[in-house]
């Protein structure tokens, strides 16, 4: 009768695990998710500073000889593909959630002020960080839950607080300029976020190569 | 001496001028930088003027990770004038600030410097290996295009990803068409004209970097037996018409059966004794005559029943002489109505009791047009024509034109058989009609006075025979019941007819007692009846 009652439980069990099993959604395929969503986001940064570029030549390249550093830039991540290809699948995801965590304040700050940016192509400057917005939330979201099936390391989030205010400055040409230096900072990271993304799904699509 | 000292000069003079020429190099230009694959990239400038002297040009560069001014690390791989970064050296997520100098022996020059980053830089070679080939069943062609990654790609680790895009161009059109592959090297073209050369270019990108550029054009001929099918389509399409042809021309042709078949009549109201296409067509007068022809008139034959007696009525005068044009207007007389008394209810004053007795019997003849009406009195229709009024009328000769001369309702005693409107135009002819009552006799009996009517002309002697046969006038009363008719002129009208057993014998036309002036003719005589009404009998025609 015991022993009954221990192979009914087993079996149970067994039938538990392998409907939780079928029915979760593997990690390639959320990765994959993830990865078209960092796509998204780099695509739509690249186009917001061609916009931006579009009306005014590049003075942030030749004005400034010493360029301000971004607030990311303390975060130290791989600079060429062998170390990316060297950083452990945990320490990419902490990095990229590390970002997006960054940006989130940031990203409301130029929102705000796109609305009264002096450019010709305000308008559509404006929906696109309002996009920016939107999209960069909801991948930290889906990534704060990703994070879970890759260990404590994966938990991990460096603290890169903004510390520019809250408002670009008031003067039409500083707030333009601040504007395009926040703009290539967030491009360098969302450029980031998508190739460590990639690198990650391709990992973890080893059976497929398509992935990659 | 001198010869030595002159030659001496003339060097050092060339010598001079010679080195006039040369200057220090010109400023070099930055022209750009570029990776193919996200791990590598590479430099160009364009030097300046040399300046006459040799020069040389050096790249510096300078990145905001490591402190430091380094230098071009390989100027020959990618060729002249230019400057190859590693794998080593290149790091991404990284500005670098580029400089070339170049050097001279008078001097050197510094181009401007040149932020980049390898993220900004990228553009990839072009794809490999482009093949067409042309598939699929005998009517539906496609071409399937392969090509392989650029060289020097790695797809493998996931480190770039590489989108293509790809367009086709039909031999003999200007204009491409592009379709983009995603991330796969393989695309199926199903928009193929048989028989047609396609060419194909396909080139790539990095990361939403820059487009590579576009490959050599890929040729392909469609073959033509793809065609094969269409005759056959042809041939069924025309097959499967004609059926479909035939059975619309036999419903056009029969489309009135049909249209009975599908939209059958709607039956229209019935009213019993009107014909609707009399209706339509309008004609009022034979509508209504149609419908008092039909219609059963109760009075009529309820008088019809009651009567019982006639009385004759003769006249000395001559008849009415209506007009001729009247007289071809008026139709066949008829018979009054069997309403018509001289009984008690006569009355010589033009009360009118029995008028309206006699006021439908009035209504229905005026409608029909056969009636002889008194129309003396202002409203002419109302009156009650006395007793049987002949209609005189061209037609009907048989009948003997006699006058009623019993009118008891007008005022002015004249006894009026003229017909309705007609009768208005020969209101100076009024005359014509009447007879004046001359005497009455007991409570039935009149006496009327003769009377010499003038008619026009020579119309009269027609108008005589125009009167009917049917009635006589009353010459004179003799006693209760008899009565002496005047016989007509023209006609002699002995056909009239006795009716029963009240009617004396209308041959009998001898004047009796009658006197006979002038013209006049003998009246008609005929027997009396009870309830005084007189008449004769047309002869059968």
């Amino acid at each position: 009768m015991a022993q009954r009652k221990t192979n009914g439980s087993k079996l149970f069990m067994m039938v538990l695990y392998m409907v939780a099993a079928c029915s979760a959604i593997p990690i390639s395929d959320l990765l994959d998710r993830a990865s078209q969503r960092s796509d998204t986001l780099h695509s739509l940064s690249t186009t917001l500073t061609q916009d931006l570029d579009s009306h005014f030549p590049p003075m942030g390249r030749v004005i400034t000889p010493r360029p301000s550093m971004c607030h990311t830039s303390s975060l130290h991540t791989p600079i060429d593909k062998e170390q990316a290809l060297q950083v452990s699948e945990a320490d990419l995801l902490s990095l990229v959630r590390s970002l997006l965590q960054a940006w989130r304040d940031p990203l409301v700050i130029l929102s705000t002020s796109a609305n009264t940016l002096p450019h010709p192509a305000q308008n559509s400057i404006s929906t696109k960080v309002q996009e920016l917005l939107e999209h960069t939330k909801s991948l930290g979201d889906g990534l704060d839950i990703l994070s879970g099936k890759f260990g404590p390391a994966a938990q991990s989030i460096s603290s890169l607080p903004y510390r520019g205010g809250n408002d670009i400055s008031q003067d039409r040409i500083s707030r333009l300029t601040n504007f395009h230096f926040l703009m290539s900072c967030f491009r360098r990271d969302s450029h980031k976020i998508d190739s460590f993304l990639k690198v990650l799904r391709c990992r973890a699509a080893k059976l497929q190569p398509e992935m990659c | 001496m001198r010869r030595h000292l002159g030659v001496a000069l003339l060097l050092l003079l060339l010598t001079a001028v010679e080195s006039n020429s040369m200057s220090p190099p010109g400023k070099p230009v930055l022209l750009g930088c570029r990776s193919p694959e996200k791990e590598t990239f590479t430099c160009w400038w364009e030097p300046g003027s040399d300046g006459g002297l040799p020069t040389t040009h050096r790249l510096y560069y300078e990145t905001e990770r490591l402190e430091g001014v380094y230098e071009c690390p390989d100027y020959l791989s990618a060729g002249r004038n230019s400057c190859f970064f590693n794998k080593s050296h290149t790091s991404i997520w990284v500005y670098y600030y580029l400089t070339v100098v170049a050097f001279n022996s008078l001097g050197n020059a510094t181009s401007d410097t040149l932020k980049i980053d390898v993220m900004e830089i990228m553009k990839p070679n072009v794809p490999e290996n482009v093949t067409m080939l042309v598939q699929g069943k005998e009517d539906t062609p496609n071409i399937q295009i392969r090509w392989e990654h650029p060289y020097n790609m790695d797809t493998k680790s996931g480190w770039v990803t590489v989108k293509y895009e790809l367009r086709v161009k039909q031999e003999g059109s200007n204009k491409w068409k592009s379709y983009t592959s995603g991330t796969e090297t393989h695309f199926t073209l199903y928009s193929v004209s048989p028989g047609v050369v396609h060419m194909v270019q396909v080139r790539c990108r990095l990361d939403h970097g820059y487009w590579s550029e576009w490959t050599n054009t890929t040729f392909v001929k469609v073959p033509n037996n793809f065609q094969n099918g269409r005759p056959f389509w042809i041939l069924v399409s025309c097959l499967s018409a004609i059926p479909f042809i035939a059975t619309m021309c036999i419903l056009v042709m029969t489309r009135k059966h049909v249209k009975q078949y599908v939209l059958p009549p709607v039956p229209g109201p019935k009213i019993r004794g009107v014909d609707f296409q009399l209706l339509k067509s309008g004609r009022s007068e034979d509508v209504i005559n149609a419908m008092i022809i039909n219609q059963n008139f109760p009075l009529m034959v309820g008088w019809k029943d009651q009567m019982e007696e006639y009385l004759i009525v003769t006249e000395n005068d001559n008849g009415p002489l209506p007009d001729p044009s009247n007289s071809q207007k008026r139709k066949k007389s008829l018979i009054m109505p069997s309403g018509f008394r001289l009984d008690s209810e006569i009355q010589y004053k033009g009360s009118t009791p029995i008028q309206n007795d006699w006021q439908t019997a009035e209504e229905t003849k005026n409608e029909t047009d056969n009636f002889v009406e008194p129309s003396q009195l202002p409203t002419k229709e109302q009156q009650c024509p006395s007793i049987n009024f002949v209609n005189p009328e061209a037609t009907e000769r048989s009948l003997s034109n006699h006058e009623n001369a019993s009118k008891p309702f007008t005022n002015s005693g004249y006894v009026d058989i003229q017909k309705h409107e007609e009768s208005i135009q020969e209101v100076d002819v009024k005359q014509v009609d009447y007879s004046r009552v001359k005497e009455v006799n007991g409570d039935n009996i009149l006496i009327l006075e003769k009377k010499n009517h003038h008619s026009s002309g020579s119309t009269d002697v027609q108008t005589q025979e125009d009167i009917s046969d049917d009635y006589s006038r009353v010459k004179k009363v003799d006693s209760d019941n008899m009565v002496f008719l005047q016989k007509q002129n023209v006609s002699v009208d002995t056909s009239c007819r006795e009716k029963g057993d009240h009617y004396t014998d209308c041959s009998l036309q001898k004047p009796r007692n009658l006197h006979v002036t002038g013209p006049h003719k003998v009246g008609v005589c005929t027997g009396l009846i009870d309830s005084g009404y007189v008449e004769t009998m047309p002869a059968p025609l």
